[in-house]
């Protein structure tokens, strides 16, 4: 369909908020257009702030967090102290300099970290407001819901110790 | 991310989805303007609110080692557009999107990017801030973020 029967309808501001329009080019004029977007683009990465940076990386870690919560299947990778890790990282070189800003004991942390104490909901409520609110406790906590999930799921140990307690289970 | 019913100025929740190849083909070109079908090599995404309805589309093409997006399609439909249309801001919610791909997938490197027609360029760069290179237009570092604040935090 012409994109000219368009141009009848709408005017040109309405146009761009509506569509992208697929644009024929020719390898030679792609290949210019290319040199000239590396050029542009090199000028704009030059001029990046470091205050920029930051914030990207933070808005980065966080989408990831939020794809990750999205998804059913567990990637340890992923893990809520696997997050918990690269915050930090964000903007600080010692472990111990973040347990001081949220009043966290140093050893409390190191126990968190590795997976040897699930961090309470007074630790998550206090990384929500440790990073102004831009990385909600929710996200903090769906995540860790998300791993004791998947633990749940596979330990078999737990299911054979509890099933004494268990009379007259449903027939089906 | 939220899109506008424009006669109420309410904001409508939306979600953005992967569409799958048996679904290009639902999508008509009296609601949809393009030939969806052919956008089959490409990841196409559809902006849906919460009655499941599909306010538009895009289609996208990572340029691998470049760290960049290119969008080569875009589509609102047909009920959203011109300055009666039910609901704002599709376009910007798709394109915000595009851009949240391009900072997850490369860090602040990352970079969307479209080929204009000419006499939409300056509406592009007025819109959605988008930054001139000549025959194309894209978004990166801050432009990139702050299309992201507007429209999809």
């Amino acid at each position: 369909m012409k994109s000219t029967k368009l141009k009848h309808k709408y005017t040109d501001a309405e146009l761009a908020d509506s569509f992208v329009f697929r644009t024929k080019i020719s390898s030679k004029d792609r290949q210019s257009m290319d040199v000239d977007l590396a050029a542009a683009r090199k000028k704009v990465q030059a001029k990046t702030s470091v205050k920029d940076q930051y914030y990207a990386e933070l808005l980065r870690l966080r989408f990831l967090m939020e794809d990750e919560i999205r998804t059913s299947a567990f990637n340890e990778n992923n893990s809520f102290t696997s997050f918990l890790r690269k915050y930090i990282k964000l903007s600080y070189k010692a472990y111990k300099d973040f347990a001081l800003d949220i009043g966290l004991n140093v050893t409390e942390l190191s126990q968190i970290l590795n997976n040897h104490r699930a961090p309470s909901d007074n630790t998550i409520i206090r990384l929500e407001l440790h990073s102004s609110n831009f990385i909600p406790a929710k996200i903090w906590f769906r995540l860790l819901e998300k791993e004791r999930l998947n633990k749940l799921d596979n330990d078999m140990l737990i299911r054979e110790r509890e099933a004494k307690y268990v009379k007259r289970k449903l027939k089906l | 991310m939220f899109i506008i019913v424009r006669e109420t100025g309410e904001k409508a929740q939306v979600q953005i989805e992967r569409v799958t190849i048996n679904e290009l083909k639902s999508f008509r070109k009296n609601k949809f303007w393009f030939d969806w079908k052919t956008e089959v090599s490409n990841e196409v995404y559809k902006l849906i609110t919460a009655d499941s309805n599909v306010q538009g589309l895009i289609s996208l093409i990572p340029v691998e080692g470049e760290q960049r997006i290119q969008i080569n399609l875009l589509c609102v439909a047909k009920e959203n557009r011109g300055s009666q249309g039910k609901y704002r801001n599709v376009a910007g919610v798709l394109i915000a999107y595009t851009c949240r791909l391009a900072l997850k997938n490369y860090g602040i490197r990352g970079c969307v990017s479209l080929v204009p027609k000419t006499t939409l360029k300056e509406h592009y760069i007025k819109r959605y801030g988008m930054l001139d290179a000549g025959k194309q237009v894209f978004l990166e570092g801050a432009s990139l973020i702050r299309i992201i604040n507007r429209y999809a935090l």
